[in-house]
């Protein structure tokens, strides 16, 4: 069930059939295929936008199917699941240079109070390899590795059970 | 087993007794609210007609529900009968209560029907004791989890190398109460789109988009799997606009998103699309707001964000956000020669960090040269040239080398185009225009949609063209008053291809126009031209290119009924100045199979622009075709509406 190599999510989500038996996270199943129509004339453009990794009906359809959805919106104990496995390499490159959106967002979801956000991209930077341990690493990984940094720092660890 | 049955008997007589009491209680109440609706004449309220999408039938009088699920109708004739609706829905309201506990996903009708429930209950003062409120444990926690502080719109813009999708798309963002200007990715998106079959291939794709035959629904997720979707898979910039909706009106455009869950309607690629479905949400939070009516027959999805902007008090600011593709090129300004070597090096493997040549440099140079590596990498594996297996291993190692390198980001944001996509001409074009070939000629042109390489270029992608429905109708001054050309569609994408980005440029057309065959006749002959080449940029203001192109007329006054041609064209496209424009461009098809000829084409277009809707555009050309020569010199005044 685990997805692998959230570095080479992109390419591999390009390719919607080798993709199709991976989109799960967890025990969430994020379902079926949308088509975004308004996306031109020339049938392999709307081929194109139909990539579908993430584009799921859990709104509609797969409510109470699941377990990490409610009626579309994401239940707080997969909240930092969800989003670490959708921003894995966005957040791997935000990381490395110590700032940006994904790691913005991710400092939120943990609760990081504004004075310690600078030390937190610091101390995430400094141990990027703990964190990202390899280019196979799952969400999973690296939720449980951000968990032993934060655990490891005396002025974080508070915050490791929020991970 | 009997016993048991004779209990459960029991037990079913007393729960009938207990819910039947009330309900001949209520069942004079109800006749009272449907009559107090009645006397109202709720049923013609536009925030009824916004609630049930009732839109006015074509031809006939009366309205029709474009709802297309019996799940979302109470009455059977409710699709086209408001009053009738009304009335079912208030009876549903008094239904016993659902137990929750013998389906989680069961709800009552007051749940499902929620904003109507809302809204009727403000209207007619729903007496508490006599309809009993149901709790909605399913919505409340629903909403309570998207914490809806405000409401954004969100347009994907065109992406490279593709102008179809300047036809775009539009999205909604439910912005939460907790949420800051730097943590908007947590938020939940708000979704039409057609449900497709992932085996559909794409001419099932656009046929089924033609007639309706996906079911469009209405999804949510976080926004930041769509973010990733358009902003680096696709490369497409995303503006943002806020929406100023008050907290109330926000609150009962999301009871009927509600309502719309799992509801079918079909899908309809022109009219009924996601941005046509997007402005019936704001009609149902603002009623007095009258956005669907005028994209009844097309909605173009920037059209439908200008209209949303036209609106009074409706949006506040837009914040652009930039697409991969878009930073790869803002960042490339800023890396010179040698360090792009570096960087292609680094892309290939034929470099490694940890080499003395890398580690020589300044360490704002590495982490210049590593964010770039970083960039191209992303575009390049997005755009399917490398494998996982090949640039997985690779990016990480480069995350990795630049997690060492002490020092904050290398680039600036990029910034924030001057003129945003709505701010650019209106999409339809009517010109007025005199021209000189052998003898005067008046021109009408109309063309619906959409953009043009000459048209204004702000708030366009540069080099894109998509045309549609172009009719030329002429007023031959000693002649007919025919129609001279119908383009049906017509399709340019120069793209610059440099040392990371090497997109290929192609175009498309195909046309009915008028040519002078050997017997001396005009038909209009059906023709298709196609062409793929390579752009360059010269400088900031200049594009050249050169293609093949391929030609294909059909006529049956033509020889063999058909002509096929090929040879070479090369162009260039200049922005003189912000309101100037102009595309120079030769060439020669020699037409082999079918009737033979060669033909020659130089032209001239310049356009200048004179006010946000007009412009004068001046075409010059000399053609040779099927033996004869000739000029034309036109001018026209061009009008965008």
């Amino acid at each position: 069930m685990k997805r692998k190599l959230m570095f080479t999510v992109l390419a591999a989500s390009l390719s919607s059939v080798a993709f199709a038996g991976q989109n799960n996270v967890g025990t969430c199943g994020w379902g079926s295929k949308v088509f975004e129509g308004q996306s031109g004339i020339a049938p392999q453009v709307l081929a194109a936008t139909t990539n579908g990794t993430f584009g799921n009906q859990t709104f509609g359809v797969t409510s109470g199917t699941s377990g990490c959805t409610q009626d579309g919106t994401v239940s707080s104990s997969w909240k930092m699941a969800m989003f670490l496995d959708g921003n894995m390499n966005k957040l791997a490159r935000d990381m490395s240079v110590g700032q940006g959106e994904a790691l913005e967002s991710l400092a939120a979801l943990i609760g990081v109070e504004e004075s310690q956000k600078a030390a937190f991209y610091q101390l995430t930077k400094a141990n990027f390899s703990h964190i990202f341990s390899s280019d196979a690493v799952t969400a999973e990984q690296v939720r449980l590795g951000l968990k032993d940094v934060l655990a490891a720092d005396e002025a974080f660890a508070s915050y490791a059970t929020k991970v | 087993m009997k016993y048991r049955s004779s209990l459960i008997q029991k037990l079913l007589r007393s729960i009938m007794l207990l819910v039947l009491l009330p309900l001949s209680a209520s069942a004079a109440y109800v006749d009272e609210l449907i009559a107090a609706a009645h006397s109202k004449q709720l049923s013609a309220a536009p925030e009824w007609h916004a609630l049930l999408h009732y839109y006015p039938n074509l031809v006939l009088p009366g309205v029709h529900s474009l709802a297309d699920d019996p799940a979302f109708l109470n009455a059977p004739d409710g699709k086209t009968n408001p009053e009738a609706e009304l009335d079912a829905t208030l009876r549903r309201f008094f239904e016993p209560p659902v137990n929750p506990l013998e389906n989680p996903e069961s709800q009552h009708a007051q749940c499902t029907f929620i904003a109507r429930y809302h809204w009727l209950r403000q209207q007619l003062n729903f007496d508490d004791t006599q309809l009993i409120p149901q709790s909605c444990a399913r919505f409340e926690q629903w909403f309570a989890s998207l914490n809806p502080a405000g409401v954004t719109l969100i347009f994907p813009a065109a992406y490279l190398n593709n102008p179809a999708s300047m036809f775009g798309h539009t999205l909604l963002r439910v912005d939460a109460k907790d949420q800051t200007e730097k943590t908007r990715l947590l938020a939940y998106a708000v979704n039409y789109a057609a449900v497709v079959d992932e085996k559909d291939n794409g001419v099932t794709f656009a046929v089924n988009g033609l007639i309706g035959g996906y079911a469009g629904m209405f999804s949510v997720m976080p926004y930041y799997l769509k973010v990733r979707e358009y902003s680096e898979m696709e490369n497409r910039d995303i503006w943002e606009y806020r929406l100023n909706f008050t907290e109330p009106e926000i609150e009962q455009m999301l009871r009927h998103l509600w309502e719309l869950r799992g509801i079918r309607f079909d899908y309809y690629f022109f009219d009924e699309n996601c941005s046509y479905h997007l402005l019936s949400l704001f009609e149902v939070a603002r009623p007095e707001l009258e956005l669907t009516r005028e994209f009844r027959w097309w909605a173009i999805p920037a059209d439908t964000i200008r209209s949303v902007v036209e609106q009074k008090d409706l949006v506040g600011d837009a914040v652009y956000r930039p697409a991969g593709i878009t930073e790869l090129k803002h960042q490339l300004q800023f890396v010179d020669d040698d360090r792009q070597r570096m960087t292609q090096a680094l892309a290939n493997r034929a470099l490694d960090v940890n080499s003395q040549e890398f580690k020589g440099l300044t360490v704002a140079e590495q982490a210049k040269t590593l964010e770039f590596t970083h960039a191209y990498l992303n575009y390049d594996i997005a755009k399917g040239h490398r494998t996982d297996t090949e640039a997985g291993p690779l990016l990480f190692e480069l995350y990795a080398a630049r997690s060492k390198v002490d020092t904050g980001p290398a680039f600036s944001p990029v910034p924030t185009p001057a003129v945003r996509p709505e701010q650019g001409h209106a999409t339809a074009r009517l010109a007025l225009g005199l021209g000189y070939q052998d003898q005067w000629y008046q021109q009408l042109r109309v063309r619906p949609a959409y953009h043009d390489l000459l048209d204004p270029q702000a708030g366009y992608e540069e080099g894109a063209q998509i045309d549609f429905l172009d009719f030329s109708f002429r007023h031959w001054n000693s002649g007919p008053t025919r129609l001279e050309s119908w383009v049906p569609v017509s399709i340019v994408s120069l793209v610059p291809r440099n040392r990371f980005i090497k997109p290929v440029s192609w175009k498309i057309r195909t046309a009915f126009e008028r040519k002078r065959l050997h017997d001396g006749s005009e038909p209009l002959l059906f023709t298709v031209e196609g062409g793929a080449g390579l752009t360059q940029q010269r400088n900031v203001a200049q594009r050249i290119y050169a293609m093949i192109e391929g030609g294909l007329a059909a006529h049956d006054r033509l020889d063999k009924h058909v002509s096929l041609g090929l040879g070479p064209s090369v162009g260039m496209l200049w922005q003189v100045n912000p309101l100037w424009r102009l595309e120079a461009g030769a060439k020669v098809l020699r037409y082999g199979v079918g009737e033979h000829q060669t033909r020659h084409q130089l032209r001239l277009e310049q356009n200048v622009v004179i006010t946000n809707d007009s412009a004068i555009r001046v075409n010059l050309s000399q053609q040779q075709e099927y033996e004869r020569v000739w000029s034309t010199a036109e001018i026209a005044w061009q009008h965008y509406f």
